[in-house]
């Protein structure tokens, strides 16, 4: 006769927590590896704009971020900035300079794109279309959600590649040229891939698409 | 290795690099702002800590205590408030880094100006008899930089006697006195007398700090004469 054995109380809590270590870490596995988990994505159809003509949305991995464009700040700028997304020149490139919680730069249309990127470039190419000039004399609050033209140690060089910035940067006024700001979905460009040790970024995540609202 | 070693060292391991904003601007460590809400928009910056310049890293410059840059730069301000925003654009300067005892290759001096960096450093413990001009001087020498072609060397040495000749360099003379002379042979100080570009910011730091000109020598005439009409070319409101 096989005489049941019933677990002692210390037995029970013993496998309890080790189900509840189980469920942890299994649960950690796949929710804490989902970068995206708690990122609120915006869906720009149901936001009501101003200007919705200055509007761009930038879709990266986790979602919407959505930017307004100053063109009376910077006109020739943001031209060139329509310009190129219009072209969806900035769809797979890669945020190629990114410092944790300070800035993302994407936008080296030429070393950057996700088919052909070259490490050894990036972050040097160019659009195609020539330089334009710094817009740097309107005063200008270069706080978190910023964005900007990037450009060489020497003005107006700015070309294609822009940053945004993650947190306020006073220094930035007239010596970058601002594009506009981050209205939505800033907290998804934490997000992105960066490196501890470099501000280039080896296997980069990239711009799924770059869109105005209206075309 | 004990315990603390390798806090310590996992410290160093697992601490990410921060972003410098200013390094990445003007490519000098250890700064932070003073205050950059200023009329002409020059963003003062001050040495938090000690730090290192140049290739052969022979540039160095220590941080000051507080009060002492507090009470320097009422005064810096006030004289690099003269310069109007349109004019330092101009000229390309927009950093003004304060720091005591900057050296270069061990040798003590009172600032260094960087055109392309738009950045000027200053000793704000440089010679306190002379302070004041001196953040001109080495104003000057922003300018001299940025408008090379307008303050010729060679036509400004003609302004001198035949028989006089400046030195190679400014370090490479004795003549470093910087105290104005009472009766002017066609220099305002002996440091004048060191090299063109020296004597042309001696003059331009002498008529900022609003020195007598009555009673200077022909010569010194002819060279106020010059620096005057070559700001005018820079700026047409610009006022001594």
């Amino acid at each position: 006769m096989i005489k049941k054995i019933r677990a002692s109380n210390l037995e029970k809590i013993i496998f309890t927590f080790i189900v509840i270590l189980a469920i942890f870490f299994f649960g950690s596995f796949f929710l804490i590896k989902d970068k995206c988990l708690f990122i609120k994505s915006y869906d720009p159809q149901k936001i009501n704009f101003d200007n919705p003509r200055n509007i761009a949305i930038l879709n990266v991995t986790c979602g919407n971020v959505i930017i307004e464009l100053y063109p009376e700040i910077s006109p020739e700028a943001v031209k060139r900035f329509k310009e190129l997304v219009r072209s969806k020149a900035y769809d797979d490139i890669a945020f190629h300079r990114v410092i944790k919680d300070t800035l993302v730069q994407a936008g080296d249309l030429e070393f950057g794109k996700k088919e052909n990127i070259d490490y050894g470039k990036i972050g040097t190419g160019k659009s195609g279309l020539g330089t334009i000039n710094s817009e740097v004399d309107s005063p200008f609050n270069f706080d978190k959600g910023s964005v900007g033209f990037a450009r060489t140690q020497k003005y107006n060089t700015e070309d294609s590649q822009f940053f945004i910035i993650l947190r306020d940067e006073p220094l930035y006024e007239t010596e970058y040229t601002p594009i506009g700001k981050v209205i939505y979905g800033l907290e998804t460009l934490g997000t992105i891939k960066y490196l501890d040790k470099s501000q280039y970024v080896l296997r980069p995540d990239f711009i799924n698409s770059l869109r105005m609202l209206v075309n | 290795m004990s315990l603390i070693r390798l806090i310590i060292l996992s410290l160093f391991i697992f601490t990410q690099t921060q972003a410098d904003t200013i390094y990445n601007l003007i490519k000098i460590p250890n700064l932070e702002i003073y205050d950059i809400k200023t009329s002409n928009k020059l963003r003062y910056l001050y040495a938090k800590q000690p730090f290192t310049l140049g290739v052969e890293k022979n540039i160095n410059c220590y941080n000051s205590k507080k009060k002492i840059l507090d009470q320097k730069y009422k005064i810096i301000k006030k004289n690099l408030n003269r310069y109007s925003q349109e004019f330092l654009k101009k000229i390309n300067l927009k950093y003004i880094v304060l720091c005591e005892d900057l050296s270069i290759s061990n040798i003590n001096t009172a600032g260094i100006p960087d055109h392309v960096m738009k950045t000027l450093i200053l000793d704000i413990k440089f010679n306190e008899d002379y302070f004041e001009r001196v953040i001109h001087h080495e104003v000057f020498h922003i300018i001299n930089d940025s408008f090379k072609q307008l303050f010729d060397e060679d036509v400004w040495s003609k302004f001198n006697v035949k028989e006089f000749e400046y030195a190679e360099c400014s370090t490479c003379t004795d003549k470093l006195g910087l105290s104005t002379y009472i009766r002017t042979k066609g220099f305002f100080s002996e440091y004048s007398q060191s090299t063109a570009s020296e004597d042309m910011a001696e003059v331009f730091s002498h008529l900022m700090i609003g020195v007598n000109l009555n009673n200077l020598d022909p010569i010194l005439k002819r060279k106020i004469q010059f620096i005057k009409s070559n700001l005018l070319k820079i700026d047409q409101n610009f006022i001594l």
